[in-house]
């Protein structure tokens, strides 16, 4: 049983990660006009102290160092004397391919999730009868 | 009591190797998507069986098959699939691949659910009982 149980506590940290990825790609898509927005990445690491605990952690949030893109628009308030002003350095399609990498994990964490439990119950139903 | 007979302990073993590899496969999967992880996988259920003399299950160390069951099964363990390729950020897990193990995994899960179900089906017959 207990092997299970590891697989579906390994498959939830998975899921509770990819979500939290997909959360931070919603933000840098609502955030694409915003001026000044840096985009959020998360990298993933390996949870716990040990590196056989088998779980996965949302690492740290960082923010995208890239420039940020110079936008012309001489009548807007925080443009500078040349008539630019910085916009958020998202790229629509980057964030598009990231979620839906985001989504093709977490639907196979899913189903694995769902399989481990198939078959603890297919070990249960052993005992009825 | 059922595990001395070699029909139970053998699809025993089988059902426990099944759950040990869904665990390594589940574990690779979450980690489809983190920098520097290697893909591990235990080696098919066959390669734990001791040859043809007796057909039955080796344990390959003290305590194997009737062991302690903390964590991943003592016996069947992981190994670092160093055939994968790895993308480049160091990571080596093909979620198409780990699909095909669980596949496997689930099949010989109910597979030796079944042995198991039919030997029982057998022995309550013996005693008389349907």
């Amino acid at each position: 049983m207990s092997e299970f149980s590891n697989a579906l506590s390994v498959s939830s940290s998975g899921l509770r990660a990819q979500a939290q990825r997909l959360r931070h790609v919603a933000e840098n898509i609502a955030n694409a006009d915003t001026p000044g927005y840096r985009r959020k990445t998360v990298a993933f690491a390996a949870a716990g102290p040990g590196p056989e605990t088998g779980g996965v952690s949302p690492g740290p949030v960082r923010l995208d160092r890239g420039p940020l893109r110079e936008i012309y628009d001489p009548a807007h308030p925080l443009a500078d004397a040349t008539g630019h002003y910085k916009g958020s350095n998202v790229n629509l399609m980057i964030e598009m391919a990231d979620a839906r990498e985001a989504q093709r994990s977490y639907e196979a964490n899913l189903k694995m999730f769902s399989q481990a439990r198939e078959m603890s119950s297919g070990l249960m139903e052993l005992l009825r009868r | 009591m059922l595990e001395e007979i070699d029909l139970f302990r053998l699809s025993h073993a089988m059902a426990r190797h099944a759950g040990a590899r869904q665990a390594v496969v589940a574990q690779n999967m979450a980690h489809a998507d983190t920098p520097g992880y290697a893909a591990r996988d235990i080696a098919p259920f066959s390669a734990y069986l001791g040859g043809t003399a007796g057909f039955a299950p080796r344990a390959t160390r003290p305590g194997h098959l009737n062991g302690s069951h903390a964590g991943i099964a003592p016996g069947f363990a992981p190994r670092i699939d160093r055939t994968a390729t790895r993308d480049p950020n160091g990571n080596s897990v093909a979620l198409e691949t780990e699909m095909l193990r669980a596949v496997e995994v689930r099949r010989q899960h109910n597979r030796a659910l079944a042995i198991w179900r039919s030997g029982l089906g057998v022995l309550r017959a013996a005693i008389g009982r349907n």
